[in-house]
């Protein structure tokens, strides 16, 4: 390796700093420390004529290690970077700290004290660069094809988003028709147009206009080129890594050629099957050979294996005339290699029969919204009347109940969020359709915070729909008549009330779909996909503000309904978003990733398994040695650098190419080594994310904590090992603190929760060997909370300058 | 606002008296629905009580209005509404809570004293009578056994209920 030669480039923000700070002492200090080749001053190095001294100081040879003080490190950092690179050197080789922020700023008070610890921060960053290693680029490849699971609107939108931008794209759907949800909610509020139309997709050249949506049946969504629709078809396993899927889908037979049928209905009218329709509300009876409704996708006949008589009855077979019907298919399993999954499988009512007092199951007139809007439907059981399923007879009283399993800390405790628009819809149809309707509404809250949601509301008030604040209480039924008789309080008139009705319409919770849940305990095996699910059973995106659409796997997407109930808009919205999330990722065709991984020594490796379970990525693997025992390894492309690893392993057989402990150790020497009037010493181990970002922003406000206090940054505060926390105190700290994001927010999901029980452990330790627990301590901040580092940072000086000198065991 | 007196101010910490007095249990999650008032067979022939207003002036720290009274003495205690309340508010023991801060304030109704009395005086709430006892064997019941009275006085003395009842001007 060559000699190490360390450039030192300070920037004194334009004189900001040089009236706070001694620079000529800077350059003194910096001059006599062994390694440094050359020294820069300029009043930024981020850009201009400051970052062509680098560049140019590189070029000719004269360093091969960078060190810069700059302000805001991480947004000047990234210049700096690229133009290393360009200059020829790796960027890793590269130490930039912030000699404003963590320093003169802070510090303005006391400018004697802050070039003391600017010295000092100076010698850590160029003794750390001294330690640093080039860190090189992997590169690992993404098939350019889709998996998108659920053929609702959620999968449809997304299916056409990457179909129209060039990507293969797979879609599964588990029934034998698309269309989802939607198929059956017939109108969607608050336009009350049509549930099944899509946007037009790309391949639709002879009709498609700018603003064209088509119903799914003529929208040429099935003849898109590049889009493999699998129906019937589940998902059963799912393998791989990001970028390359190995997906496992079993698809059942439909038992009709898919290519051969005209859809001329002869085979139904010959099948002698015939069992209540559960796409109807099993209001109406379909035959074992079926279509749900007419205008579906793809629109060929199926058959119902679980009543169909085969080969024993084989009338459709005889009758076909286009010889369609193929009684022999089997099941098969089918493989697809795919870069992206987008999870889009919805939502599902509430089984209300579990609330017995609404007596869901015994009264056949109390039905749920969902059934409500089949029988609205003209292509529904009914034919758009609204009768009592009891007796097929109008029904003139309507009941609505709301929030039913839903708001409920019994069953579901979230709001469902659309239940009230699909309860005002359906009472205004009703209520145009047949005005001489009573129809009522009995209410917790009305929620109508869409778009012209309230206006739906006001339009359903001047319609004379009541409205009643008040849970009912339960359902009746008058033995004789069958009416129902709803027990409800009006809770603003203080007056019980018993509503007679026709017909009860229960407005029931959304809940996670079975699809949902096979699918999540399918991909429990991929990295803990368990986990991305939410306590109500959903899946939980990883970032709710700023990935909405993104999973912790890179590569797999969640939309719809399967991540909380949405309507119609908000899925297309979620869909897109996925579905540009899934482009992007594919686009390049590879990931292109640096090392900035952890490394594991297998000679050291102690065959445990702490790290494989603590990685919160599911990046490390136990694979077996030719010796007959198991080493970790660690997979560069799942690896995100933390070092929580690092942190857990009990052999210290692991390390972070980008922060080694010698490094981390060394700069924690350096940053205790001089002291002078600065006292007592504290080292604050920040991380480099939010928790980092609050100690920044104490400075970037000026608020003011002594100099004594010295910052230390890491990748997570997950990495620390306790030991890290006495070689501190060794190294010369009375006190240390530690900087992490908040407990539930950390970027690595554990590390702010792993550091915490270290410190909790090293205070124990240090008890032990007569060191005040005080003298270390933990704390959780975001950017915004610069104040209260300043705060904890002048507090631990008091507190350190109370408990006086620290005496360790042996030392002077 | 005007509308919150400082009386109120002040006593907004009833829920969580409340609270304390409930085993843990909040009354905090109560969002009016009515499932309670509708479920319950006392409101429903009495305009004097309803569960659902007792929990909103508890709620709004209205202690004097409710523990001084008459509502909170009225629940039957048939559990419908902790059956039912989609909050699982646990109403029942609200209403106990509000009963035992009641009584050691004082506010008792005479029946309820009369009550506490009987019990202390014969260990029976219902008095019996010559009358009663022959009666029972001609219905095919065992003759009433004594009901140590003694130890059951020991055992309210004990737990303090004996002093309390006398502080506030019981009359045993």
């Amino acid at each position: 390796m060559d000699k190490v030669k360390v450039g030192v480039f300070l920037s004194d923000c334009g004189k900001q700093l040089s009236e706070i700070l001694d620079f000529n002492a800077l350059t003194d200090y910096a001059k006599k420390v062994s390694g440094v080749a050359f020294i820069g001053k300029s009043a930024e190095f981020w850009r201009g004529r400051g970052l062509q001294l680098i560049v140019d100081a590189i070029k000719d040879g004269k360093i091969n290690r960078v060190v810069v003080t700059e302000s805001l490190p991480k947004l000047s950092e990234v210049n700096i970077v690229q133009a290393v690179e360009e200059a020829g050197l790796n960027p890793y080789l590269v130490e930039v700290i912030d000699l404003k922020d963590h320093c003169a700023w802070p510090h303005r008070k006391t400018p004697k004290e802050a070039t003391e610890k600017a010295k000092a921060m100076l010698l850590g960053a160029i003794e750390r660069a001294k330690l640093l290693e080039p860190i090189e680029k992997v590169e690992f490849p993404i098939l350019k094809s889709a998996l998108v699971i659920g053929g609702g609107i959620a999968g449809m939108q997304a299916a056409v988003d990457l179909a129209d931008l060039g990507f293969k794209v797979n879609l599964v759907e588990k029934e034998p028709f698309l269309g989802g949800l939607a198929a059956r909610a017939g109108r969607f509020f608050p336009t009350d147009d049509c549930a099944i139309c899509i946007q037009s997709p790309a391949s639709d050249v002879k009709t498609i206009t700018h603003t064209s949506r088509k119903c799914v049946y003529r929208s040429g969504f099935s003849e898109i080129p590049d889009l493999n629709i699998l129906t019937n078809s589940r998902v059963v396993g799912i393998e791989g890594v990001p970028g390359n899927y190995k997906v496992t889908i079993e698809k059942k037979p439909r038992y009709v050629n898919e290519l051969k049928c005209v859809a001329c209905d002869l085979c139904t009218t010959v099948c002698p099957v015939e069992v209540p329709d559960e796409y109807n509300a099993k209001l109406k009876k379909r035959k074992a050979i079926y279509m749900n409704v007419p205008n579906v996708c793809p629109p060929v006949y199926t058959i119902d294996e679980s009543i169909c008589k085969f080969q024993d009855c084989a009338k459709c077979v005889e009758v076909c005339p286009t010889e369609a019907i193929e009684l022999n298919q089997k099941s098969k399993r089918i493989t697809l290699n795919v870069g992206t999954i987008i999870v889009a499988t919805g939502f599902q009512e509430f089984d209300s029969s579990v609330i017995k007092e609404y007596h869901y199951d015994d009264y056949p007139d109390v039905i749920t919204n969902l059934e409500l809007a089949r029988m609205i439907d003209g292509f529904g059981p009914t034919g758009g009347a609204v009768v009592r399923p009891s007796n097929r007879k109008p029904a003139k009283k309507i009941v609505f109940i709301q929030c039913v399993g839903s708001r409920d800390r019994r069953y579901n405790s979230y709001c469902s969020s659309i239940c009230c628009m699909i309860s005002l819809k359906h009472a205004m149809l009703i209520k145009s359709a047949y005005p001489d309707t009573d129809v009522t509404v009995c209410y917790i809250d009305i929620r109508t915070t869409g778009r012209e949601h309230e206006d739906y509301y006001e339009r359903a008030r001047k319609m004379g729909i009541k409205f009643v604040k008040g849970r009912p209480t339960e359902i009746s039924r008058e033995p004789e008549t069958g009416k129902l008789v709803v027990d409800v309080e009006d809770a603003l008139l203080h007056r019980f009330l018993e509503l007679d009705a026709d017909l009860v319409v229960l407005a029931s919770a959304m809940v996670p779909s079975q699809g949902t849940k096979e699918l999540a305990q399918i991909t429990s095996s991929l990295s803990r996909f368990e986990a991305f699910l939410d306590e109500d059973g959903f899946f939980k995106e990883y970032n709710a503000k700023l990935r909405p659409t993104e999973t912790k796997l890179r590569g797999i997407y969640i939309c719809g309904g399967a991540t909380f109930p949405k309507d119609a808009p908000t899925t297309s919205l979620h869909a897109h978003s996925a579905a540009l999330k899934a482009a992007k990722f594919m686009t390049s065709g590879k990931i292109v990733k640096d090392q900035r991984t952890a490394v594991i020594d297998e000679e050291y490796c102690g065959n445990c398994v702490f790290c494989p379970v603590t990685c919160p990525y599911g990046a490390i693997d136990l694979v077996p040695t030719t010796e007959g025992h198991f080493v970790a390894r660690v997979s560069d492309l799942m690896c995100e650098g933390c070092g929580i690893c690092v942190g857990t392993c009990p052999l210290n057989a692991i390390e972070l190419r980008h922060a080694r402990p010698n490094q981390m150790l060394t700069q924690m020497k350096a940053l205790m080594s001089v002291n002078g009037t600065s006292k007592p010493l504290v080292l604050a181990i920040c991380c480099s994310e939010c928790g980092g970002t609050a100690v920044d922003s104490s400075g970037m406000g000026m608020m003011q904590y002594p100099a004594n206090v010295r910052v230390m940054k890491v990748p997570c505060t997950g990495i620390l090992q306790v030991h890290q926390f006495l070689e501190a105190f060794k190294a010369g700290a009375e006190g240390v603190m530690v900087v992490g994001c908040k407990s539930d927010g950390c970027h690595y999901e554990v590390g702010s929760q792993k550091a915490e029980k270290k410190v909790e452990l090293a205070r124990t330790l240090l008890k032990e060997y007569g060191i005040e627990p005080k003298r270390l301590e933990m704390f959780n901040m975001v950017f915004i909370e610069g104040k209260q580092f300043a705060e904890a940072a002048r507090t631990m000086t008091e507190t350190l300058k109370k408990l006086g000198p620290l005496q360790l065991m042996g030392g002077s | 606002m005007a509308l919150v007196t400082e009386e109120r101010t002040a006593s907004l910490t009833f829920a969580e008296e409340l609270r304390q007095r409930m085993l843990g249990e909040t009354i905090n999650l109560c969002y009016q629905c009515g499932t309670c008032a509708s479920s319950c067979p006392v409101a429903k022939i009495t305009p004097s009580f309803n569960p659902r207003e007792v929990i909103k002036l508890a709620l709004l720290g209205e202690r004097a209005e409710v523990v001084s009274g008459e509502a909170i003495w009225l629940c039957c205690s048939c559990y419908n509404c902790d059956e039912r309340c989609p909050q699982k508010v646990a109403i029942p023991l609200a209403m106990y809570a509000l009963r035992n801060i009641a009584f050691k304030e004082g506010f008792i109704p005479n029946i309820y004293s009369e009550f506490a009395s009987a019990i202390l005086d014969n260990g029976r709430i219902v008095p019996t009578s010559k009358f009663v006892e022959k009666k029972r064997p001609t219905l095919g019941l065992p003759p009433l056994q004594p009901t140590g009275v003694d130890a059951l006085r020991k055992i309210l003395s004990a737990t303090g209920f004996v002093k309390l009842y006398q502080k506030k001007g019981g009359s045993s």
